[in-house]
């Protein structure tokens, strides 16, 4: 390729910028949103093969108790990162109590075959923000950036192929 | 630019030429093809219990996605069971030519089917049944055994491998992404072909078959259309051709302009968003419409699906190649720039889709993978259900791995395959001399959308 | 070399038909009991055959949901039947006979019909035992009529106020085990506002006398179980809490169209709702001999089913025992 007819130090000096930027987006701790930690009891119904509701939502910390309902045949309760599940028959509500200490979006998932699409069986927990969604496209914006902003530097020509 | 190549030594290259180890693995894929229908019809019909659903669709699947296409291309297709019997029987042999005539009436493919738009439309087809072949054994079973006579059926009538070439729904995506690839198989001397006077390559010989694939070897620039089958590699009198590695999507840097490739492209980007959302996301709404598998709702959903990856996503990508024709200003400042209205840049700005479009695919078959892999373990101890344990891992249970890894690889996945796919875009639009930055900014909603739903 | 290609095409052969004929062989020699949803045809096979005294192993698979695997009227423990997978259990049956098998884990609104039998065939050892008649038919109670109480409190009673009511009056009045089966509460509270020794209490102060005898059948020992066999066989119907909320309640009712108001057993179209255990009036006016008799035989008109094949007579008095705990608020026995 044709080099930059920039100077050397200033390329760096992009570079370095970039790679900080996506440091910065991909680590730092987000201040947290400070709420009082509750106790919070969600009833989830489970029939083949949804959940309801199947958006659950709390805030960082809270204690959470999860109600499964099962209403046709036996189905689980799993949420995936915390790895804490919980079964139960129709007509025996179980209940699963835990911190929601990791913040975040998590699936929560039927872990009982409970018939042909058990495993699409899938609603979601989002415990206070889904931040790696957000760190995730803040990267995917930031290389845009770059790559836009390095596309319209003057001077620069294709390599022939 | 000659690539840096490894090319394979002389040994190596006599060691492929020999038929006997490629006959052999594809038998060995092929009695796997026989025992995944029977296990898929008379076995469990629960899915994951099931080795023709967990091998088959959590295990096979993903390696081909994530390792077998984006490393060796097409080498699946190499030892791929689902055209052998066909062309067993069209040969009438299953070594060397015998001078036999081959069985069949070997006609040439019409023209109108000389193209990937059947494969595009098995592909869309099959992705609208998905959520019952992912499921059930006895539907995989069928699909698979269907396709084998497809393939015999075919051969019998058409020459060569018309099945692979024009039809299989897997081969238009391993096709298509298999450009990703380090190794290719090329001609080394333009001159040597001009000069061959027999093209045995392509008419065939007594040590080998005309290239099943139809596809002349010196004209091969692309990985798309090469099934590495090693026909030519066999029959080429000149010692002209070779398998080499290369830098990866060496392929990407000659855009192709073919619409049905593009649309192929666009299909696999919206396929693996819709995917994402319905199998892999909450909403039970969109989920039941796609089991229901007949109903008015999935009637429905088929027609949002087609909607999306033939008319919206094709629709957008065509609106940004014109809108980039628009405001591209000319050599004196003016706002025409004649040379790049002549044609639409529709298919060369469907080029970055490939690299985008398999970041999609990795990253939800890694998902899918991670969490449901221990399935695979226990299939291969009790593929039938039937209590066996015939490696010990019969008792495994579900357990996800690698949990908290997931959504980091994802954003690696994905946010890399859109810098790869950025560049590419950057790249085929200098070479139509139209700015870079709508295309760019096209493929980076898919990517947040993909982000969305996956993360 | 034609040797090659003929030995390469029995090679092939050989191995393909071996991938395709060992699993299919393997299949026919694994006899399995199936389960499915009784939608789906339930147990298949639904009859199993054994010879007395001479041990049985039942390998037994789930095609679609969790299931379970018991003997009715046994003590034997019940076996989960999980999708794809195979569980065991060895039978052993003393007397030829025919016996009831079922499905232990709810598997839909129909999961009381997954049943099947064991045909023991062998030489009978024991005597016949005499098979008295239950209690329902000695008394000559007719099961599907409606039994609303004579005579309602004004007030829903409290057991806890029963039981200072039982330590006050001296001497407290008893109730034999063959009375109170065969009297509805409402019945002892006419019988014991006729008895002279306890006119001194209130109306009110006698049904809560009445309530805390019926409330205290249920031994402390036995509450474990009763409890425990309400959540497996009762609760998915009649609810958590026994109020006829049962996830499958409103499932029951629809599937019963053709119970009108004008049906000739004089049912509304509630009489295929789950019964609610926590109405006082209907419960204050059914004897336990009544409700052992609708758990016994079931039927009604309503989707209850017929449980006298598979749980005992001393399972089914703990329910009756457990089943007047609902329609109190608080504590339920002392």
């Amino acid at each position: 390729m044709l080099t930059d007819r920039r100077p050397r130090l200033a390329q760096l000096a992009g570079w370095a910028l970039i790679a900080v930027a996506a440091a910065a987006i991909a680590f730092i701790p987000l201040p947290g949103v400070n709420t009082t930690p509750r106790h919070v009891t969600i009833r989830v119904e489970a029939a083949k093969f949804a959940f309801a509701p199947s958006e659950l939502s709390v805030n960082s910390g809270d204690t959470v108790t999860l109600e499964l309902v099962s209403t046709d045949v036996v189905h689980g309760l799993y949420v995936d990162q915390y790895d804490l599940g919980v079964e139960a028959d129709p007509g025996q509500t179980s209940r699963l109590t835990f911190v929601a200490d990791k913040p975040g979006s998590f699936r929560i998932r039927c872990n009982v075959a409970c018939g042909q699409y058990h495993p699409f069986m899938i609603g979601r927990l989002t415990v206070g923000t889904p931040i790696a969604f957000w760190r995730a496209a803040g990267l995917a914006l930031l290389a845009m950036a770059a790559i836009i902003l390095g596309a319209v530097r003057p001077a620069r020509e294709a390599p022939a192929t | 630019m000659k690539p840096r190549s490894i090319v394979l030594s002389t040994r190596g290259m006599s060691l492929l030429k020999k038929r006997g180890w490629q006959v052999a693995l594809t038998t060995v894929m092929l009695a796997g093809l026989v025992f995944t229908a029977v296990a898929g019809w008379i076995g469990t019909p629960i899915g994951s219990r099931n080795f023709a659903i967990a091998f088959v669709w959590i295990g096979w699947f993903a390696a081909l996605i994530i390792f077998l296409i984006p490393f060796i291309g097409r080498g699946w297709c190499s030892i791929c069971p689902i055209p052998t019997v066909g062309d067993w029987v069209q040969r009438g042999n299953v070594l060397n030519p015998q001078g036999s005539r081959p069985r069949g009436l070997g006609l040439r493919v019409p023209a109108i089917f000389r193209n990937m738009w059947t494969q595009n439309a098995a592909f869309a087809l099959l992705a609208l049944f998905s959520a019952a072949i992912l499921t059930s054994p006895r539907v995989t079973s069928v699909t698979l055994a269907s396709m084998v006579f497809l393939a015999i059926g075919l051969s019998l009538v058409f020459e060569r491998r018309a099945f692979c070439r024009y039809v299989c729904p897997m081969g238009g995506f391993v096709g298509l992404y298999s450009q990703v690839a380090p190794i290719e198989l090329r001609v080394t001397s333009l001159e040597r072909c001009a000069a061959c006077q027999t093209k045995a390559c392509y008419n065939g010989s007594a040590n080998g078959y005309g290239c099943p694939w139809g596809v002349f070897p010196a004209s091969l620039t692309r990985n798309n259309f090469c099934g590495l089958c090693l026909e030519c590699l066999r029959t080429c009198p000149n010692k002209n051709i070779t398998l080499r590695t290369r830098p990866f999507a060496a392929d990407l840097a000659m855009p192709s302009t073919r619409p049905d490739e593009a649309f192929k492209s666009l299909i696999m980007l919206g396929s693996a968003m819709v995917y994402a959302a319905v199998l892999l996301g909450p909403w039970s709404a969109f989920k039941n419409a796609a089991f229901s598998i007949g109903s008015l709702a999935w009637i429905t959903y088929a027609g949002v699906f087609l909607m999306l990856v033939l008319g919206l996503l094709p629709g957008s990508l065509w609106l940004v190649g014109r809108l980039s024709q628009r405001f591209t200003p000319g050599v004196e400042g003016t706002r025409t720039n004649p040379s790049a209205r002549a044609q639409s840049p529709f298919a060369v700005f469907a080029t970055p889709l490939v690299p985008l479009g398999l970041a999609f695919w990795v990253a939800f078959s890694l998902t899918f993978f991670l969490t449901n892999g221990s399935y695979v373990l226990s299939s291969i101890s009790d593929p039938l259900g039937l209590g066996w344990n015939l490696i010990g891992t019969a008792g495994v249970t579900w357990q996800p791995m690698l949990a908290g890894a997931i959504a980091p690889l994802q954003t690696a996945i994905l946010v890399g395959g859109f810098i790869w796919a950025a560049r590419v875009a950057r790249r085929v639009t200098t070479q139509v001399r139209l700015p870079s930055t709508p295309l760019i900014g096209f493929l980076f909603l898919p990517t947040v959308a993909m982000l969305w739903l996956l993360i | 070399m034609r040797l090659r290609e003929h030995a390469a095409r029995l090679a092939i052969l050989v191995v393909v038909a071996a991938a395709g004929l060992i699993p299919l062989a393997a299949w026919l020699r694994t006899p399995l009991v199936h389960a499915r949803m009784a939608e789906s045809g339930g147990w298949g096979p639904d009859v199993l055959h054994a010879r007395a005294g001479k041990p049985l192993l039942v390998r037994l698979t789930s095609d679609d949901v969790v299931h379970g695997f018991a003997v009715g009227l046994s003590d034997a423990p019940a076996v989960d039947v999980l999708p794809g997978k195979v569980s065991q259990t060895w039978l052993e049956f003393d007397q030829p006979g025919t016996y009831t098998f079922y499905c232990t884990r709810w598997c839909g609104p129909n999961h009381w019909r997954m049943r099947g039998t064991i045909e023991v065939e062998g030489v009978k050892t024991e005597g016949t035992a005499t098979v008295s008649p239950p209690l329902f038919q000695v008394l000559g109670i007719d099961l599907d009529q409606p039994h609303p109480a004579a005579t309602t409190p004004a007030v829903v009673p409290d057991p806890q106020r029963g039981a200072q009511v039982a330590a006050e009056v001296a001497p407290p009045p008893t109730l034999s085990l063959d009375a109170y089966r065969s009297h509805s509460p409402a019945d002892v509270w006419r019988t014991w506002r006729a008895d002279a020794s306890l006119s001194g209490l209130t109306d009110a102060a006698l049904w809560d006398l009445v309530a805390y005898t019926y409330n205290s059948q249920l031994a402390s020992a036995d509450r474990d179980d009763a409890a425990r066999l309400f959540a497996a066989n009762c609760a998915a119907c009649h609810g958590e809490r026994g109020d006829g909320q049962g996830v499958f309640a409103e499932a029951l009712v629809q599937s019963e169209p053709d119970s009108g108001a004008d049906s000739s057993m004089g049912h509304s179209a509630d009489a295929t709702r789950p019964a609610d255990f926590t109405d006082s009036e209907a419960m204050l006016g059914a004897s336990p001999a009544l409700l052992h008799g609708k758990i016994l035989r079931g039927g009604m008109g309503s989707g209850m089913p017929m449980w006298g094949a598979i749980l005992t007579d001393a399972q089914i008095w703990k329910l009756v025992n457990l089943l007047y705990t609902f329609q109190f608020d608080g504590e339920s026995g002392p």
